[in-house]
């Protein structure tokens, strides 16, 4: 990525969240100027990192048309001793001028501010307002009439409005900024972003500042202030660009017309027209090829080196040659090549010479055979110079590691090595010193050389061992498929159930994102997680979100959230699958926030990746003025709601999810908020990105008669199996109205409740228990929301519930870690151990006020409440394996 | 010399000190040995000797050194080197290297894998052979094609063979027993162990038919004798040359132990307690016989009745309780004497078969002992007793074993080398790491040598472990990474691999940091050249 000139705001991290500018303001002047110096001038003498490529001179070749390159190449290889292609990342720096203009609008009542740029990009300006009165120096959102269309609200405090080019084919892109100087605003804020680069643009290490009143205390980064001393401000500017960029910069600018100020009309201000011009520099990277070619000499016993490159501009090869592996540069004897200048008796100067054909430039080196390696590294014309990660460039003469076999090594093996061979010849010059052994170095090396080559062999011997092994039945399952237990029929995975044998963990709630990393956090625990027995594990919505809690998505291909980065997540991940747990991701379907508004100034138009229109959004929420079809299931009021029914929208999503499960590893999905569109269009997802398991949340209101819960649920339990029904059974539901049930009958002592008319569980469990996920808490109901918490100190009585029933059981994050811990790592591993899954047969054998039990697959039996139960003495002997609060646990034997 | 240097000293050697020593004693030798000459002899191969044999040949130059000047050198070296044998390192070969029609699965891969692990330095590999692939069809019909390929293979890589001789099945990759052992069984189920319910263990024969006429009129013992001697025969060209070691299949998986699983357990949750298996006619009969000789025949009619099931804890019931627990009762005592000298007697019976065939061939024979770590921390450690092995917290269960070991000169295999009580499931009271040194005191004690196996599974932080139980007070000889295939080269797994071969030669790196001590940190790998002149001088 290119790096730019103001470069200590990258690492500001308060810009980008950006939650007050107080902070920004606070640094004192000097400080902020003089950081902001050092950074840049320390910009000018940096390059970028640089790799090998080792396939790439076959390519290479072709492209060079010197008379002199042919022979090379038409000569038997066995001449060529080596020959390589180098990619080189230089940085270039364009410069270019923002501009500020403050001036009367034409109808002489308002003001305006532009703010410009000259350089190509992709810019944004992203600003606020702070009012006259205001203490602090917080940002305030400008207000509406003030914003330019096509402006985005930032939060509550900043405003992202797009320069537009003045013209095509223009390079000058501006904003205008109208405002009444008599509202209350004292100044106007702003920076500048590239959205290509990502990078920001600010006065002096901090924002700009268009003051409108003239009291306002000028803290440093004021532009257009008046006094008459805005020209010195800029003036440093000028200085340190010039210190980058010597002679051939061109001088920022700086006219004002703050002399023809003319007084408002508005007696309390003094506003003065201005103009202002700041200098930039972008850097842009830039790829260019070095290649060097080495043959031997047919006529003498000499070798011919051969440098060419695309680099423009004057390039000075500095270069030595060496006699052994410790690299020291030594000047070799003539003949040199044409423009060679001995610089300070340790090394060689020759500026290349322009080729006649194309823009490249090249040298020769007539080099004696005995010498071992030609070192170099390239000056180019603005002082930059070009090394081999950070070292010298080294090319062998000897042949010896230039042998046709090792360009076929992957990029990492030999960049490996050339290090190895650097450190190498750092070592053995220390050694040269204390010990003086030369013969014995030289040795040593060889020997370290040879072995370099042999990991290169083991490595390409692994790895065909392993593309063999791997595309037969890998032996390495020994462990893994014994553990499937030999009475179980071949399990069928399906997307709906998992293996039957899934129990997930929730990995969030709803304050986890506070952390900034909670990925991180989770991946500490992933091996515990794992051992309490859960196989699957549901991730909090990763995506880019307007809270931050995830569920209000805006550009679904950006994911960094507040839980993390994108590379954390994918860590997380790895690490969850390392552990042998499967990941949900949490995905919001339903509904998405918008980055633009239309015509109207409705938030509808999205931006990122998929940028889509008012087409997407559902025509029959007034708030959002959709222009799609009617909604397919209810609305969430607070975001455009997706039309699911266009197909552009489906396909996107489609791609978007199979990007998930390719890009990040997840297994499966969570659904957000499911009720919003048909389920027919999960199954479509679901089909499409092929989820090991998924859930979706179906979750409205049970039926209440005079606020008592009826204790008839059919309606309620219909609508969630509707739902599944609608997505083929290609997804389980959240079993909310088993919660329901559970809340009633623990609160009120009504156990009753627990089974319906039919004796069987009144939930979703009851009637299609492979697709009922079945919960007792989660980020919504419970947590610090509390939408719906499950009743206080009876959550083991839940869970020795769910955890006995069939169903997949789901256990919320708060309750594995805490006091409850152990009881339900006991319950996980009585189900695991004896087998209960997602269908197993359930007999209740007692549903009354204070007592409810069951018996599962004959196997397992519980009860919960405080009456009195015990497993009847039968065949099956009972025997007591988990006793807690109103809960009891048996287990056949 | 040498020899009688490191035999003589007594205490324990630690690296670090080894170091130092050894640092000094390259001044002495650095300069005056012509690298040159050693180093044309080995240009070519990366040599990850151990330390193990350098810090040997350290204490012979020692003792030399010693005689120039410094005494108290002299007794840092021979503390050193006292314990350190050489640690070999071998790598197992996938379970259906050859399959069952006699071919060799994959030969490519194999070659291509062999041929990295030469380079590696690594000294071997080891070759399971399936009494199911080899004599399948019929009894005394014996195949060796696709064993003697693999071995050809090997000895052309220039690596050493250990063979497994399985008289077991596996399940996955499946290789059952051979075909007419399996329609024997059909009719005749009793020759299989058998539990408490009455299923049957199919993977191997019970250890109460081994000396009955069940296998058209041979006993087992005779079958598994036959096998080996065919085998002798038919790899008489390698052993003792590139076989060096050969495993005896001693039951389930090639243990010695009951297989009082018959599932394996699934990961990361507590093992249960396992069962008795005592309940083929023959066990009974055995059991009846043992408890009327007692005087007490009512002892003699099954099993203790009052255990838990496989997959329970051992407070699920009361025989294993840790307090008034039955094993405590005379009655416990009795039944678990005899239910472990059962197993204790078919270890002697096929180790002292295989020493007897093998004995003047130059290969070690090996046996396998499980680690039966689950439960350990509790009294009775019911995993180990329905495994067979009567190990309490008031007996010592593997001085007899070791002491079986020792008679029929047979060295013990120990698999599980990579687990670490600290991996263990949470709340478990499993302890691999307490059981491993109980048995290695066991050994010792018998003067039996212990070499090291790993769980095929790759258990989290194994390496670690391993590398502490190899290089820890009590070197191994040997030691057998499980096991090659897709996983083994992967690029998940390899490189942790390649990694461990080079750290166990870690203080190989060290020696060399004379001058230069940075060295070792900005060198990813790097054979010492020090290590050759020794090995020359030696």
């Amino acid at each position: 990525m290119a790096t730019v000139a103001v470069d200590s705001l990258l690492q500001n991290p308060t810009l980008s969240f950006r939650p007050k500018a107080k902070l920004l303001l606070k640094p004192s002047r000097s400080l902020n100027c003089s950081r902001n110096r050092k950074l840049l001038f320390s910009r000018g003498a940096c390059f970028c990192g640089f790799k090998p490529r080792w396939k790439i001179h076959v390519v290479k070749a072709s492209s060079i048309d010197t008379a002199l390159i042919d022979t090379f190449d038409a000569s038997s290889s066995d001449d060529v001793l080596y020959k390589e292609s180098f990619t080189v990342k230089r940085i270039e720096k364009v410069a270019g001028k923002i501009f500020i203009r403050l001036d009367q609008s034409k109808d002489q009542r308002n003001w305006q501010l532009t703010v410009g740029c000259s350089l190509p990009g992709k810019w944004i300006l992203h600003w606020g307002v702070s009012y006259v009165g205001d203490t602090g120096s917080e940002w305030d959102q400008p207000p509406k009439d003030m914003r330019p269309p096509g402006s985005i609200a930032i939060r509550d405090y900043a405003i992202e409005t797009p320069l537009k080019k003045l013209c095509e084919g223009d390079m000058v892109h501006e904003v205008k900024i109208d405002f009444n100087p008599s509202s209350a605003i004292a100044a106007i804020h702003f920076a500048l972003k590239d959205e290509e680069t990502g990078d920001w643009y600010q006065h002096r290490g901090r924002d700009f500042k268009v003051a409108l009143v003239d009291y306002l205390e000028d803290d440093g980064n004021m532009v257009g202030a008046k006094r008459g001393f805005f020209g010195i401000w800029p003036g440093v500017a000028v200085q340190f660009f010039n210190m980058l960029f010597k002679a051939e910069a061109s001088h920022a600018n700086s006219q004002s017309s703050s002399s023809e100020s003319k007084d408002s009309k508005n007696e309390n201000r003094q506003l003065q027209r201005f103009y202002e011009e700041q200098p930039i520099v972008k850097e842009v990277s830039i790829g260019n090829l070095v290649s060097v070619a080495v043959r031997k000499s047919p006529d003498t016993t000499k070798n011919v080196l051969y440098l060419e490159t695309d680099i423009p501009g004057d390039v000075v090869v500095h270069w030595g040659v060496c006699r052994d592996d410790a690299k020291a540069w030594e000047i070799p004897a003539a003949p040199y090549p044409p423009e060679t200048a001995v610089f300070k008796n340790k090394a060689l100067r020759t500026l290349l010479q322009p080729k006649d054909t194309g823009n490249r430039s090249r040298a020769l080196f007539t080099l004696d055979e005995e010498l071992v390696g030609f070192l170099f590294v390239l000056k180019l014309d603005d002082n930059t110079w070009l090394k081999f990660k950070g070292n010298d460039f080294y090319i062998p003469l000897s042949g010896a590691s230039s042998v046709p076999g090792q360009h076929g090594e992957s990029d990492t093996a030999s960049e490996e090595i050339s290090s190895k061979a650097y450190t190498d010849g750092i070592i053995n010059g220390i050694r040269n010193l204390v010990s003086d052994l030369t013969s014995e170095k030289s040795q040593k090396t060889k020997i370290k050389e040879a072995q370099g080559s042999i990991l290169q062999e083991i490595e390409k011997l692994a790895a065909e061992a392993y593309s063999i092994f791997r595309s037969s039945i890998p032996t390495f399952s020994e462990e893994a498929v014994l553990e499937t237990k030999a009475p179980e029929p071949a399990v069928k995975i399906s997307p709906g159930t998992g293996t039957g044998f899934e129990i997930l963990c929730q990995g969030f709630n709803w304050e986890s994102h506070k952390s900034g990393r909670r990925y991180m956090e989770l991946k500490e625990k992933a091996s515990e997680i794992s051992s309490l027995g859960f196989t699957v594990i549901w991730l909090p919505p990763p995506t880019e979100s307007v809270s931050p809690e995830g569920y209000m998505p805006k550009d679904l291909y950006n994911l960094n959230s507040r839980y993390g980065t994108v590379d954390e997540l994918k860590e997380l991940v790895k690490s969850l699958h390392e552990a042998g747990l499967k990941v949900l991701g949490d995905v919001v379907l339903n509904h998405r926030c918008a980055q633009f508004r239309n015509q109207n100034g409705v938030w509808n138009i999205f931006g990122g990746r998929l940028n889509w229109d008012d087409r997407a959004v559902v025509a029959d929420d007034p708030h959002f003025q959709g222009r799609g079809n009617k909604s397919s299931g209810d609305n969430f009021h607070a975001a455009p709601n997706i039309d699911h029914s266009q197909e552009f929208v489906r396909k996107d999503l489609k791609e978007w999810l199979y990007w998930l499960r390719e890009e990040i590893g997840y297994d499966g999905w969570r659904l957000d908020f499911v009720r919003g569109f048909w389920g027919g269009y999960v199954k479509d997802y679901l089909d499409a990105s092929e989820p090991y398991f998924a859930v979706g949340e179906y979750w409205d209101s049970l039926s209440y008669t005079y606020g008592e819960m009826d204790h008839n649920q059919d309606a309620h339990r219909q609508r969630i199996i509707d739902w599944i029904n609608a997505t083929n059974g290609t997804a389980g539901a959240f079993d909310v109205t088993t919660k329901g049930i559970l809340h009633s009958a623990l609160e009120r002592c009504e156990y009753w409740r627990l089974s319906d008319q039919k004796g069987k569980p009144p939930g979703v469990v009851g009637w299609w228990p492979s697709r009922a996920v079945t919960f007792i808490e989660n980020h919504d109901t419970g947590s610090t929301q509390g939408h719906w918490r499950f009743p206080g100190g009876k959550e083991m009585q839940g869970y020795a519930y769910i955890l006995t029933h069939p169903g997949t059981p789901a256990v919320f994050y708060d309750h594995i870690f805490s006091h409850y811990r152990s009881e339900i790592a006991a319950l996980i591993s009585l189900r695991n151990r004896n087998g209960v899954h997602c269908r197993s047969t359930v007999k209740i054998v007692k549903a009354e006020r204070n007592v409810y039990a069951a018996i599962v697959d004959e196997r397992v039996a519980m009860k919960i409440g405080p009456g009195y139960y015990e497993p009847p003495s039968g065949p099956e002997r009972w025997s007591s394996v988990l006793e807690g609060r109103d809960y009891k646990v048996w287990e056949a034997s | 010399m040498e020899v009688s240097v490191i035999r003589s000293s007594s205490s324990q050697a630690k690296i670090c000190k080894t170091e130092l020593a050894y640092r000094d004693l390259r001044f002495c030798f650095g300069k005056n040995n012509d690298k040159n000459k050693i180093l044309s002899r080995k240009p070519n191969s990366v040599c990850f000797e151990s330390q193990i044999t350098r810090l040997r040949k350290t204490g012979l130059r020692f003792t030399v050194k010693a005689v120039h000047s410094e005494p108290i050198l002299e007794s840092k070296s021979s503390t050193r080197s006292k314990s350190l044998d050489r640690v070999r390192l071998f790598v197992g070969l996938p379970l259906d290297a050859v399959s069952e029609c006699n071919t060799v699965n994959h030969t490519r891969a194999i070659a291509a894998g062999l041929k990295a692990l030469k380079l590696l330095g690594v000294e071997g590999v080891e070759l399971p052979v399936w009494w199911g692939v080899v004599e399948n069809l019929a009894m005394g019909k014996y195949d060796w094609s696709g064993y003697l390929t693999v071995a050809e293979m090997v000895e052309k890589a220039g690596l050493k063979l250990h063979v497994s001789l399985c008289f077991h099945a596996s399940r996955q990759p499946k290789i059952p027993l051979p075909k007419w052992v399996l329609q024997i069984g059909e009719s005749q189920s009793s020759i299989f162990f058998t539990d408490r319910s009455g299923q049957h263990y199919q993977e191997c024969l019970s250890l109460a038919v081994d000396d009955l006429t069940v296998l058209n009129g041979k006993t087992p013992i005779q079958v598994y004798q036959d096998f080996c001697e065919n085998f002798k025969s038919a790899f008489s060209t390698f052993i003792g040359s590139t076989i060096t070691g050969i495993s005896m299949g001693l039951g389930p998986d090639g243990e010695l132990r009951y297989p009082s699983h018959h599932k394996a357990a699934k990961s990361g949750t507590i093992t249960g307690v396992g069962e008795f298996q005592c309940y083929d006619i023959n066990m009974l009969n055995l059991l009846k016989q043992h408890a009327e000789v007692n005087g007490n025949p009512l002892w003699g009619l099954g099993g203790p009745h009052d255990v838990p099931t496989y997959d329970q804890s051992p407070n699920s019931n009361c025989f294993f309780k840790d307090h008034g627990g039955s094993w405590e009762s005379p009655y416990g005592d009795f039944f678990l004497s005899w239910y472990s000298s059962q197993l204790i007697s078919r270890g002697n019976r096929l180790l002292s078969l295989a020493s007897s065939i093998f004995h003047d061939s130059a290969v070690n024979v090996y046996g396998k002992v499980p680690l039966m770590h689950s439960w350990y921390k509790t009294r009775a450690h019911p995993s180990e007793l329905t495994a067979g092995f009567y190990n309490t917290a008031s007996r010592d269960g593997y001085e007899a074993v070791a002491e079986m070991f020792a008679r029929n000169s047979c060295k013990i295999i120990l698999p599980g080398m990579d687990l670490s009580d600290e991996h263990q499931p949470h709340d478990s009271l499993s302890s691999p790491e307490l059981l491993f040194a109980q048995i290695r005191t066991a050994c010792r004690k018998h003067g039996v040598e212990v070499s090291g196996q790993n769980l095929a599974s790759g258990a989290p932080g194994g390496f670690e472990q391993i590398k502490k139980n190899m290089l820890g007070e009590n070197m191994m000889d040997l030691f057998t990474f499980q096991r090659m295939g897709a996983h083994f080269f992967s690029p998940e797994h390899f490189p942790s691999f390649t990694e461990f071969v080079r750290s166990l030669s870690q203080p190989e790196l060290h020696s060399d940091d004379l001058p230069a001590k940075e060295e070792e940190a900005t060198e990813s790998v790097r054979m010492s050249s020090d290590s050759d002149i020794h090995m020359q001088a030696a």
